[in-house]
């Protein structure tokens, strides 16, 4: 079973990408499953043709005979998609929230499959987030920026994260590598590489800007849904498929705030 | 963490300070928004030490019940709900104290109790568990909590208010009868016990003694919030010890504005009460003694006065005599170690 989290900062496309990777591995006649580990809870919607699934922790305080069945529910491609859900915003702690789920899961043997593709919140601001990268879950972390340098400072801090678990020794958790989804900058493709290459990585895949996936996201689909034979589907089937492939796991080595920025003026 | 194993113990957490004042004041209902756990460790610490000081009433304590639901999804609803619980019973005062766990996922308890509709009767105190400090720390959150309450007012000739009486301690109401004692030798009377048996209204008459005695400096920081609130003298502990008994009588009576005459009067009388209380332990005069480890700092300068007072001798090679765990108060906490000592000495 390969186990894989996509971390990177809030809105970078997290879950557009993760979707549509699960839809990918679905077409390879891959049993997958998609956990969403973000309270705002929308990581399947595509694949679940707009429908809001009921989360986890809305339910694990309701009902004491909660069976995997009332959390996992299937959707575009057989995907079987979790949501895990958490607290509004500004109360809470969300972090335990997402332990608390995978502790129930854990529990009704649920995890299972070819593929589990983990969507996390944007930053690991909390050992709840980090819930992912230990105890040999995701076993696979792919960061997904663009070339701002606000999403490149968030997937160096994950970096961190992924560096200080990988020390631990019930943690089988690497760097798979670097997804850009891009915002259409100047040399962005050539700055995130250096980035990647920079902490010890590489750029597994470079996704462009399409109007594709604004279109299939108003449909309520995944793109591999909604335009199969777009450019726009064949890059998340490469992306997919370099995954699979992707045997070159590694612990980074994050960079300074210096260099870091250093990096970004060179490729203004 | 201190370094002295008896002030470590006493350090804890600020929930067992904090309801070792709530629970002493009848008519009060004592609201802990905490997991079950905290409360049972705490009310365990309470009711074996209240044991061992002989008083048996079991305080009201409601607890919120935080479990990983409320972690997750916030526990305001749960407070409010104990709250509606706590009201039902009508009481005087609802005091609520918090744990760490409101504290670390940001529950904002201050403002479930400011638009309760009991909140006109409930006084919230953001104690916070161990993040708040330690037990220390949550006793002086209460009492200053409930002193700001207290009205600023014209101060009543001749009374004082008597401020964070330990209530675990097995001799407070013999520390008390002995200061009572004292104050009545300068014709004064205590009016408040802040906080030990003393129904919420008569707590909020605080501002009208004219002066403020403290159990000792583990209430100092109530004290600074009293002292600023009403703008009189804080004596800062019980008397310790014989000399210590007489310069209690010199600080209060100046406190207070009692006359010159009247304290030397007092301070004579209590002088020849002290001789006649030692003249009790005569035969322990020129016995040799071995002074054990000190509980609290202070209690071996009390005892080394008392000893040579009585013409003892100091020497490890005498007789090992145990120091009291509480520092003495007054002539009488004197006399009451006096008896042990003299049971040491005849009996080993």
């Amino acid at each position: 079973m390969r186990q894989i989290a996509l971390y990177g900062k809030g809105g970078i496309g997290k879950s557009t990408t993760s979707a549509n990777l699960s839809a990918a591995f679905s077409e390879m006649n891959l049993d997958v499953m998609q956990i969403g580990c973000d309270p705002k809870h929308d990581s399947t919607r595509m694949l679940m043709h707009g429908r809001w699934i009921p989360t986890v922790l809305e339910q694990m305080y309701e009902r004491k005979d909660l069976s995997a069945d009332d959390v996992i529910f299937t959707g575009f491609g057989g995907v079987r998609c979790v949501e895990a859900g958490g607290p509004e915003p500004g109360i809470g702690c969300a972090g335990r929230g997402i332990i608390a789920t995978f502790q129930l899961l854990e529990k009704m043997k649920a995890l299972y499959g070819d593929v589990v593709v983990y969507d996390v919140l944007g930053d690991v601001v909390c050992g709840g987030f980090a819930m992912p990268m230990r105890d040999g879950y995701a076993q696979e972390v792919y960061l997904v920026t663009s070339g701002e340098l606000m999403s490149l400072y968030a997937a160096n801090n994950i970096c961190k994260a992924v560096a200080r678990l990988s020390q631990r020794s019930t943690a089988r958790c690497r760097l798979g590598g670097v997804i850009c989804n891009s915002k259409n900058m100047d040399n962005e493709r050539e700055l995130v590489a250096e980035f990647a290459s920079r902490i010890g990585s590489n750029l597994v895949q470079f996704i462009p800007r399409d109007k594709a996936v604004q279109a299939a996201e108003v449909n309520q689909m995944t793109v591999i849904e909604h335009a199969p034979q777009s450019p726009q589907a064949a890059v998340y089937r490469s992306c997919a498929k370099t995954i699979l492939e992707n045997e070159d796991l590694r612990i980074p080595k994050a960079l300074e705030l210096d260099e870091l920025e250093d990096l970004a003026r060179q490729y203004l | 963490m201190p370094d002295n194993i008896y002030e470590a113990r006493m350090a804890g957490c600020t929930l067992g300070g904090a309801l070792s004042v709530a629970c002493f004041i009848p008519g009060a209902v004592a609201v802990v928004h905490a997991p079950q756990g905290c409360v049972h460790q705490t009310f365990s610490m309470l009711h074996a030490m209240a044991n061992e000081s002989e008083v048996w009433t079991v305080p009201e304590i409601l607890v919120s019940d935080i479990g990983d639901r409320e972690v997750i999804f916030g526990g305001e609803e749960r407070l409010s709900a104990v709250l509606d619980v706590a009201a039902e019973k009508n009481p005087d005062l609802i005091l609520v104290v918090t744990s760490c766990v409101p504290e670390t996922i940001g529950d904002d308890c201050g403002a479930v109790c400011a638009r309760h509709p009991y909140a006109d009767r409930i006084v919230y105190v953001p104690t916070s568990g161990f993040l708040g400090g330690s037990a220390k720390d949550g006793e002086n959150a209460v009492l200053a909590a409930l002193a700001v309450r207290a009205p600023v007012c014209d101060p009543v000739p001749g009374t004082v208010a008597l401020v964070g009486e330990k209530n675990l301690e097995s001799e407070a109401d013999q520390n008390y009868a002995e200061v009572e004692r004292l104050l009545a030798r300068l014709g004064l009377r205590i009016c408040v016990r802040f906080c030990r048996n003393c129904t919420y209204a008569t707590l909020m008459q605080l501002g009208t003694a004219a002066c403020f005695v403290l159990r000792d400096e583990r209430a100092a920081d109530a004290g600074k919030v009293i002292a600023e609130r009403f703008g009189r003298p804080v004596i800062p502990e019980f008397p310790r010890g014989l000399s210590g008994c007489l310069a209690f009588l010199r600080a209060v009576g100046t406190a207070c504005g009692v006359s010159e005459e009247k304290i030397e009067a007092a301070v004579s009388a209590e002088s020849a009460y002290q001789d006649a209380m030692l003249a009790k332990f005569s035969p322990l005069s020129g016995t040799t003694v071995f002074l054990g480890a000190e509980p609290f700092a202070g209690t071996l300068a009390v005892a080394r006065e008392a000893a040579a007072r009585l013409g003892m001798r100091e020497d490890a090679t005498g007789t090992e005599i145990r120091l009291p765990f509480y520092l003495p108060v007054g002539t009488a906490g004197v006399e009451k170690m006096l008896y042990l000592w003299r049971r040491s000495v005849r009996y080993g």
